[in-house]
C-alpha cells in the first residue's frame, strides 16, 4: 500500500524531475535542429526578403533593400506593357496545356496496359526498360535530340525513306512545343507510373473475383474497378499539375530552345534566366518573376476551388 | 454459390479458367507486342548513341548506322579517356554527389528527430517555419545575388550550402520515424540515453530503408543537374560532368565551318577534325551516363519505395 500513501511531497518531486527531463531534451533537440533551422534562414528565408528588390533600381553591391532606390511598380508596368508579357504567359500556358493533354496521361495508360501483362518476370524487365531515360540526364536527353533531329540525324534519315526532304526541325518555332512534350514524355512516363503501378497493386484482387463471377468481361473490370481505384489519385495529380501552369520545366526548355524558336520556346523561366543571371538585369527580372508567380497563385485557387466545387475535394 | 465453402486448389482452377475466357488470345498477342515496342523505345536511344560511338566517324555523322557499329572505332574513348577536363569534371561530380548526399542525410535526421519529440517547445513554429518555404521562394535572382553576397558565388560552396537541405526529405523522415515505436524512445531513456544517443543508436539503425532513398535521391540529382551549376559557377575547375557535357553537347556550333581557311588542304584537315570531334559526343554521352545506367536497376526497388512513401503524405 506504500503507492496510495505516498507523502504529497515526493510526488511534487518526482514531477519536477519529469520537468527537468522535458527541459533538458528540448535542449538537446534545440541544439540538434538550430543548425539546420539557420541553414534555411539563410538560403530561402533571406531571398525571400531579397524579393524587395523587384521595386527598386537595385545596384550590384547594395543592400537588398535600398530606399534611395525605390522605384515602386516600374518594372512590373515595363513587363506588362512590353510585348513579352503575353508573349511568355501564353508560351508558358501552351506547354503545360500540352503536359496535362498529353504527358500526364501517358503514365497512367502504360500502368493500366502493363497492368494486364501475366508474367511478372516480363513485366519487371519492360518496367526496368521504362525507367531508364528517367536516370539519363537532360543535358544528355536534350543533346540527343538535337542530334538525332539534325538534317543529316536519324529521324531526316528515316523520314527520307517515306519520301521527306531533310528539315532542321530545332530552328522552326512551330516544332518545338511536339518536339518539348515528346521529350518529357519519353524522359518522364517509366518513373512516373511508378505511382499508378503501386496503386494497382493496392486494389483487393478480390474484387475482380467478384465481378467475374457476375459475369464481367475484361473491359468491364477495367472500367469499374480499376479506373475508380485510380480515381482518387488521378485527381491530386490533375489539380497539382494545374497549379504549376505557369511553371514549365525550365531546365529542359534551355537546353532544348535556340535564339529561332525563342517565339514559341521562350517562357517565364528562360527569360528570367537569360535576362537576370545572364544579362545582369536583377530588379527588373525579380519583378516579372513575382508577377508571374502572383498570377501562379491566383489560378491555382480558382483551379483549387473549381476542383472543390466539382468533386468536392481540393489542395485546401 | 459461396466461395468461402470451395476449396483453395478449386478456387485457383476457377480463377485460371476465368483468366482464359477473360481475354482472346489476340489480346494477349497485341499487349505483349506493344509491351516491347514501349521497352524498345525507351532503350534504342541510349544503345543507338553506343552504336554510333562505336562506328567511325563518317558513318556516325551521316547517322546511317541502325542495329550494329559500322566498322569498330574505339579511337574515340582514347582520345576522351586522355582528357584531362573530362576528368577534373568527374572528380567535382563525384565530390557533389558525396558531400550533398552526406549533407542532406544530416540536415533531414536533425531536423526530423526533434519533431517526433512529444514534448516540443515552439512546435508551430518549427512547423510553420518548415512549411512557409515549400510554398514560396525568392527565385533564382535573389538567391544568385545571396550568393554573391556571402563570397559563395563561384566556389563549390555556393551549390553545396543551398544545396544540403531539402525540407522535403526532412519531412519525409519525420513521418517515418513516427513509425517507430515510442517505447523504443521510452526505454532506451530508462537507460540513461540522451537525445543524440537515442536517434543514433535507436532510430537510424530502424530508418535505413529511408536513409537509402534519401541518399539515392540526392546523388541521382546531383549527379544529372546543371542548372544551378550554371548559375553559380563560371570557374571550370569546379564545374561539374553535366556543364562539361553541355558545353560539348548544346553549345557546340558550326566555328569551324565559318572559319576562312587558306588551302584546301588546310579545310579537309579542319573538315576531318570536325567530323572526329562530331563523334567524340556520343563517346562522352557513354562516359558519362554509364555508372548510372550500369547502377539504376539494382536500386530501383528504393526509388519505388520512395514514391511510395512520398505518396502516402500526400
Amino acid at each position: 500500500m506504500a503507492e496510495i500513501t505516498k507523502p504529497a511531497a515526493a510526488l511534487g518531486k518526482k514531477k519536477k524531475r519529469l520537468r527537468q527531463d522535458i527541459v533538458k531534451e528540448n535542449i538537446e533537440v534545440w541544439s540538434m535542429m538550430l543548425p539546420v533551422l539557420v541553414l534555411i534562414f539563410i538560403f530561402s528565408y533571406i531571398p525571400l526578403w531579397g524579393v524587395v528588390i523587384a521595386f527598386q533600381n537595385y545596384l550590384p553591391g547594395s543592400p537588398f533593400f535600398d530606399p534611395a532606390n525605390w522605384v515602386g511598380l516600374k518594372h512590373i508596368r515595363q513587363f506588362v506593357d512590353s510585348i513579352y508579357f503575353s508573349r511568355l504567359l501564353i508560351n508558358t500556358i501552351r506547354l503545360s496545356l500540352l503536359s496535362i493533354a498529353f504527358t500526364f496521361w501517358v503514365p497512367i495508360i502504360f500502368a493500366l496496359f502493363l497492368n494486364e501483362v501475366t508474367n511478372l518476370r516480363f513485366k519487371k524487365v519492360v518496367q526496368t526498360c521504362s525507367y531508364l531515360p528517367y536516370f539519363v540526364s537532360s543535358v544528355v536527353v536534350a543533346g540527343m535530340v538535337i542530334s538525332f533531329l539534325d538534317v543529316n540525324g536519324i529521324i531526316n534519315n528515316l523520314l527520307a525513306a517515306f519520301g521527306a526532304t531533310p528539315y532542321e526541325y530545332m530552328t522552326d518555332p512551330a516544332y518545338f512545343p511536339a518536339i518539348y512534350t515528346v521529350t518529357t514524355i519519353w524522359k518522364g512516363f517509366g518513373f512516373e507510373s511508378i505511382l499508378y503501378f503501386s496503386t494497382l497493386s493496392s486494389i483487393d484482387p478480390s474484387l475482380y473475383e467478384a465481378a467475374r463471377i457476375d459475369g464481367a468481361n475484361h473491359m468491364r473490370q477495367i472500367w469499374h474497378i480499376t479506373l475508380p481505384g485510380l480515381k482518387s489519385v488521378i485527381a491530386i495529380k490533375l489539380i497539382m499539375s494545374v497549379g504549376h501552369i505557369l511553371s514549365s520545366n525550365t531546365d529542359m526548355i534551355l537546353l532544348l530552345y535556340n535564339s529561332s524558336t525563342y517565339k514559341t520556346a521562350d517562357v517565364i523561366g528562360t527569360y528570367v534566366y537569360r535576362l537576370g543571371i545572364q544579362g545582369g538585369k536583377f530588379s527588373y527580372t525579380t519583378a516579372v518573376n513575382l508577377f508571374m508567380s502572383l498570377i501562379a497563385f491566383a489560378l491555382t485557387s480558382i483551379a483549387n476551388r473549381v476542383s472543390n466545387k466539382l468533386t468536392g475535394s481540393g489542395l485546401w | 454459390m459461396d466461395l468461402s465453402k470451395k476449396s483453395a486448389a478449386e478456387l485457383r482452377e476457377l480463377r485460371k479458367r476465368n483468366r482464359i475466357r477473360d481475354r482472346s488470345r489476340l489480346g494477349t498477342a497485341v499487349i505483349y507486342i506493344v509491351s516491347v515496342l514501349i521497352a524498345f523505345i525507351t532503350v534504342y536511344p541510349m544503345y543507338y548513341v553506343l552504336i554510333l560511338s562505336l562506328s567511325t566517324p563518317h558513318e556516325a555523322l551521316t547517322m546511317r548506322v541502325y542495329w550494329w557499329p559500322k566498322g569498330f572505332f574505339t579511337d574515340g574513348y582514347r582520345r576522351i579517356l586522355m582528357d584531362g577536363k573530362l576528368w577534373v569534371a568527374y572528380r567535382n561530380t563525384i565530390m557533389y554527389c558525396s558531400v550533398r548526399a552526406v549533407l542532406n542525410l544530416a540536415t533531414s535526421v536533425l531536423a526530423a528527430y526533434p519533431l517526433t519529440v512529444k514534448k516540443l517547445y515552439g512546435r508551430r513554429f518549427v512547423t510553420y517555419f518548415l512549411l512557409i518555404p515549400m510554398y514560396v521562394s525568392g527565385g533564382i535572382i535573389p538567391e544568385f545575388i545571396l550568393s554573391t553576397k556571402l563570397h559563395l558565388y563561384n566556389t563549390p560552396w555556393a551549390l553545396i550550402l543551398p544545396g544540403a537541405y531539402s525540407i522535403w526529405y526532412i519531412i519525409l523522415v519525420r513521418s517515418y520515424f513516427h513509425s517507430i515505436p515510442e517505447s523504443l524512445r521510452e526505454s532506451a531513456k530508462i537507460d540513461g540515453a540522451n537525445s543524440y544517443h537515442i536517434l543514433w543508436n535507436v532510430f537510424l539503425p530502424t530508418s535505413k530503408p529511408i536513409l537509402a532513398v534519401i541518399a539515392l535521391y540526392t546523388i541521382i540529382g546531383v549527379w544529372n543537374s546543371w542548372y544551378h551549376a550554371s548559375i553559380y559557377i563560371t570557374n571550370r575547375a569546379w564545374q561539374p560532368l553535366q556543364l562539361y557535357l553541355r558545353r560539348v553537347l548544346i553549345e557546340q556550333t558550326g566555328q569551324l565551318a565559318n572559319a576562312i581557311f587558306d588551302d584546301a588542304e588546310a579545310l579537309r584537315m579542319a573538315q576531318e577534325q570536325q567530323i572526329s570531334n562530331n563523334q567524340l559526343k556520343y563517346t562522352i554521352i557513354i562516359i558519362s551516363s554509364l555508372p548510372m545506367l550500369i547502377a539504376y536497376p539494382f536500386f530501383q526497388q528504393y526509388f519505388v519505395k520512395g514514391v511510395m512513401l512520398g505518396s502516402l503524405k500526400e
